[in-house]
């Protein structure tokens, strides 16, 4: 927790940087899955972090990159921080995800620069011991309407069993004037999954399906 | 108990009003869903058996879970009930309006008042607010506060979503004067 809101102190001491209002975490945790224990308890977080919009009030700005490099390290490792604690170790994320909402007035190309660059993603990949491509979200909201986030294994992007979701809700935010940037993480599969992988797929192709008809 | 999923929300503030909040303001909120004990039954006169089953597990459930979430002190709290459409209101202040239910959390948060409550009728995915008082003094005006959350997925028809809520703090910024000094 201190590195936490020390990490917010910070962020507050430094005028340039993104203005930090909010963190929020939510984590599902699916007991019964139509009546039937779940087989692999499976605990899914997701941490938000509301922000001023560095680029709000100055029209288009062409180049984004020097705000990317001063508020995504810092935004993506507090929230990090914050899905490795709630999960209770790092071995325990074993699927990651990241979005991003813009405010009515912003650009969605400043949510993606702040997570779609190394600046955010590579830091939640380090810390979570990941290695794969991170899959995402993003959309331009009012306050209060929630975003659903795909998480995806961290080192098999492709293992199917992995392949979920978790929904965020920040009730009074984003404002039209800021960013709520999220990382997620889930502790495992999801709940009773049983689909198969691609190595147990049959080859399955257009042309062979016309013809079953 | 029909538990089907818990859910865990933590809002940490750290600003408010353009100004820095310090210490960051902490609010922890946990809900479980779980089947509606009467449901599929129609008007169900006598609901102390279910009470009695039902509330104590919810109490042992959350409360340990909610103070753990807060990670501090709890200086304020609440609770909630939300009832899916097939319910009576009545089925979910039964469970929350007993102290087989609310002593787990008092014990939990040192806490001596009355809890105060959210009971009501939704869609899943409704959202609803959980007031929070002061946890000995309920008229400790600067911790009157309340947190919106929401189940994506609950509750069902047939389901109740039960919730503890805790506040390390009073509101951020709070600066208004004494109750006492209007009287």
């Amino acid at each position: 927790m201190a590195q936490q809101q020390s990490a917010g102190q910070q962020l507050w001491a430094t005028p340039t940087r993104g203005r930090l209002r909010k963190v929020v975490t939510v984590v599902d945790e699916v007991l019964l899955e139509l009546g039937r224990p779940v087989a692999t308890p499976v605990r899914r977080v997701a941490a938000a972090a509301v922000i001023e919009n560095p680029w709000a009030g100055r029209g288009f700005v062409a180049d984004l990159q020097p705000e990317v490099e001063d508020i995504a390290p810092g935004i993506g490792r507090l929230l990090t921080d914050r899905l490795i604690e709630t999960l209770g170790g790092v071995e325990h994320v074993e699927a990651f995800g990241k979005a991003a909402v813009v405010g009515l007035d912003g650009e969605i190309e400043h949510g993606g620069a702040l997570i779609h660059t190394p600046y955010f993603g590579n830091v939640l990949r380090e810390l979570t011991e990941g290695t794969s491509i991170i899959v995402f979200s993003d959309d331009r909201l009012a306050a209060g309407e929630p975003l659903t986030v795909p998480v995806w294994h961290k080192t098999a992007a492709a293992t199917r069993s992995h392949y979920q979701t978790v929904q965020i809700r920040v009730p009074d935010a984003p404002r039209p004037d800021e960013i709520v940037l999220v990382a997620a993480a889930a502790s495992g599969p999801r709940p009773n999954a049983r689909i198969g992988d691609r190595r147990q797929d049959p080859v399955v192709r257009l042309a062979d399906l016309e013809t079953a008809r | 108990m029909n538990l089907r999923k818990i859910l865990t929300y933590v809002e940490d503030i750290h600003a408010e009003g353009g100004r820095p909040v310090g210490p960051v303001a902490r609010t922890a909120v946990v809900l479980a869903v779980i089947e509606n004990p009467w449901a599929g039954q129609g008007f169900v006169t006598d609901l102390l058996p279910g009470i009695d089953e039902v509330a104590p597990q919810l109490g042992e459930l959350l409360a340990p879970r909610v103070v753990e979430a807060l990670g501090a002190p709890v200086e304020a709290y609440g609770k909630a009930a939300v009832v899916g459409l097939d319910g009576e209101v009545e089925h979910g202040s039964a469970l929350i309006h007993t102290l087989k239910f609310g002593d787990h959390f008092r014990k939990a948060a040192n806490a001596t008042t009355l809890l105060p409550a959210v009971e009501k009728r939704a869609v899943a995915g409704g959202v609803f607010d959980i007031p929070l008082k002061h946890i000995t003094d309920a008229t400790v005006r600067s911790h009157h506060q309340s947190i919106e959350v929401r189940v994506p997925d609950g509750p069902r028809a047939d389901e109740i979503v039960i919730g503890l809520a805790a506040a390390a703090q009073g509101r951020p910024q709070a600066r208004l004067a004494p109750l006492a000094t209007e009287q």
